[in-house]
């Protein structure tokens, strides 16, 4: 079980992310919450070296990336600092944060 | 009709003591005496928000300030994109026949006003609240992640992208209002400490204190007539987990209608004012408008097209990257050195001719898009 949570909709199956009450492919209402099986692919990724905040700081950084899941929708999730785009990669939850890792 | 009537601008930088309101007075009266107008001629009001000072009314607030008693005022907040949305926005206000001339207004003090730190915290808010922000994301980490999906498709190098830093830079140092005015190099942006890869601190605009000021006119004036000749906006997205896979698309939508409503095209420009928070914003929409191939906007740079002397001068008084970047006022200082580059007042730094120019800003992380063409018509 990943705890990855996305919606997805009844009519057309798209999936995405973002709490909404319509499909923003076709508009059709009541999607359905679904969990995302956590594979996926990176779309882009980051490693921060200046936090936003101090508590974050980390001496060499810490990675987020854009992860494009098998089922169509994208994620912020943290990732290792060697993730590069293109990788095959595993998102699963915790404590409501996603997290990234290699596949 | 609307014309770019008068312009104001204060130096970038560090204006200790100075809150948003003095800023935005400051380049409100600057503008005000380029224009010529008397200051009971303004009858619409639409100043910028302050991350500094965040008033509810700051519309009102300017009004009072400046002892003038508008039609309409109020206060426009869409990042990055405020002073170009409300430069349409007084557009839109003078068609309708509410009002004959529109003051816009943006000003903070953003570097003296708060700690580097609560900047970038506030900043960093524009994430999503739930899905985003809690990662220990923040706008530089935002948009790094555009620039490596950026490198990652067009096979540009970090290398190429200094060249817009530098090339910001190199402009700057002809602008006595400059916030950052020592020569710069590809070598000394890719040496340069790292914020959020592939992001280095040179390829990140500076955080200053500033103001600016345009004035929107239902006539021309006095000076040479700056005509707002087409606008177009695009509001794709909001937060960049949601960003549509072509990066420029946003940017391609506003502009292919400010290039309609203009009848003209990106080939007909012979001046430009892009917003350029970073370096692949840059390259980004200089790509996605048509003016460089894709992945080619940083040696176009190099070779001089975006050059003061070459044949698409860009952000003649060094942009964000090196002008500075005090929220709103930030790109409304673009819009000042194109109207004055127009009309020939831009002394050393004046380029050959430039007839029509284009304008386009962003707000949050490439989600709001204003453009506009300028043609001079008198
Ligand atoms: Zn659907």
């Amino acid at each position: 079980m990943s705890g990855v949570a996305l919606f997805r909709c009844r009519s057309c199956g798209h999936h995405w992310q973002f709490r909404r009450a319509l499909c923003p492919a076709c508009a059709e209402a009541d999607p359905e919450p679904v969990e995302a099986e956590g594979h996926g692919t990176v779309w882009s990724v980051t490693v921060v070296h200046r936090a936003p905040t101090p508590e974050l700081d980390v001496p060499s950084g810490y990675g987020i990336a854009l992860v494009t899941l098998d089922e169509g929708a994208r994620v912020m999730a943290r990732a290792p600092t060697e993730l590069a785009t293109g990788m095959r990669v595993l998102v699963h939850a915790r404590d409501g944060l996603l997290f990234a890792s290699r596949a | 009709m609307a014309y770019l009537t008068g312009v104001g601008l204060t130096a970038f930088g560090k204006h200790p003591g100075k809150g948003p309101v003095d800023l935005m007075e400051e380049a409100a009266l600057d503008a005000l005496a380029d224009s010529g107008l008397p200051r009971d001629a303004i009858d619409g009001l639409i100043s910028g928000y302050a991350m500094t000072y965040p008033h509810l009314m700051m519309g009102a607030v300017m009004c009072e300030r400046l002892g003038i008693r508008p039609h309409h005022a109020h206060q426009a907040q869409c990042g990055g994109a405020t002073g170009a949305m409300a430069i349409v926005l007084a557009r839109h206000l003078i068609a309708a026949g509410a009002c004959r001339h529109v003051l816009v207004l943006g000003g903070e003090n953003r570097l003296t006003g708060q700690s580097r730190d609560d900047s970038v915290k506030a900043l960093a808010t524009v994430g999503h609240p739930e899905h985003e922000v809690p990662l220990g994301a923040s706008i530089p980490a935002y948009y790094a992640l555009l620039a490596a999906r950026y490198l990652h498709e067009t096979g540009a190098t970090e290398a190429e992208l200094a060249e817009l830093a530098v090339l910001m830079r190199r402009h700057a140092m002809d602008h006595p209002g400059a916030q950052l005015r020592k020569p710069l190099t590809v070598e000394d942006v890719m040496a340069s400490k790292p914020v959020s890869t592939p992001l280095k601190f040179g390829d990140c605009c500076p955080i200053s204190d500033g103001g600016a000021a345009v004035i929107v006119s239902v006539e021309p004036l006095s000076k040479a007539a700056i005509r707002l000749a087409g606008w177009g906006e695009a509001h794709t997205h909001q937060h960049v987990s949601e960003i549509p896979d072509d990066l420029g698309l946003g940017a391609k939508i506003a502009a292919a209608q400010a290039f309609d409503i203009a009848g003209r095209t990106p080939a007909d420009m012979r001046l430009l004012g892009l917003y350029d928070s970073f370096t692949p914003t840059l390259a980004i929409f200089l790509e996605a408008l048509g003016f460089a191939a894709p992945g080619g906007a940083g040696r176009a740079a190099r070779e001089g097209l975006f050059a003061k002397d070459g044949p698409l001068p860009l952000n003649l008084h060094g942009g964000l990257l090196s002008y500075g970047h005090p929220g709103v006022a930030g790109f409304m200082a673009h819009v000042v050195e194109v109207v004055r580059q127009m009309r020939g007042e831009a002394g050393s730094r004046q380029v050959a001719d430039a007839p029509l120019a284009y304008c386009h800003a962003d707000g949050g992380v490439l989600s709001s898009h204003v453009g506009f063409v300028l043609e001079r018509v008198a």
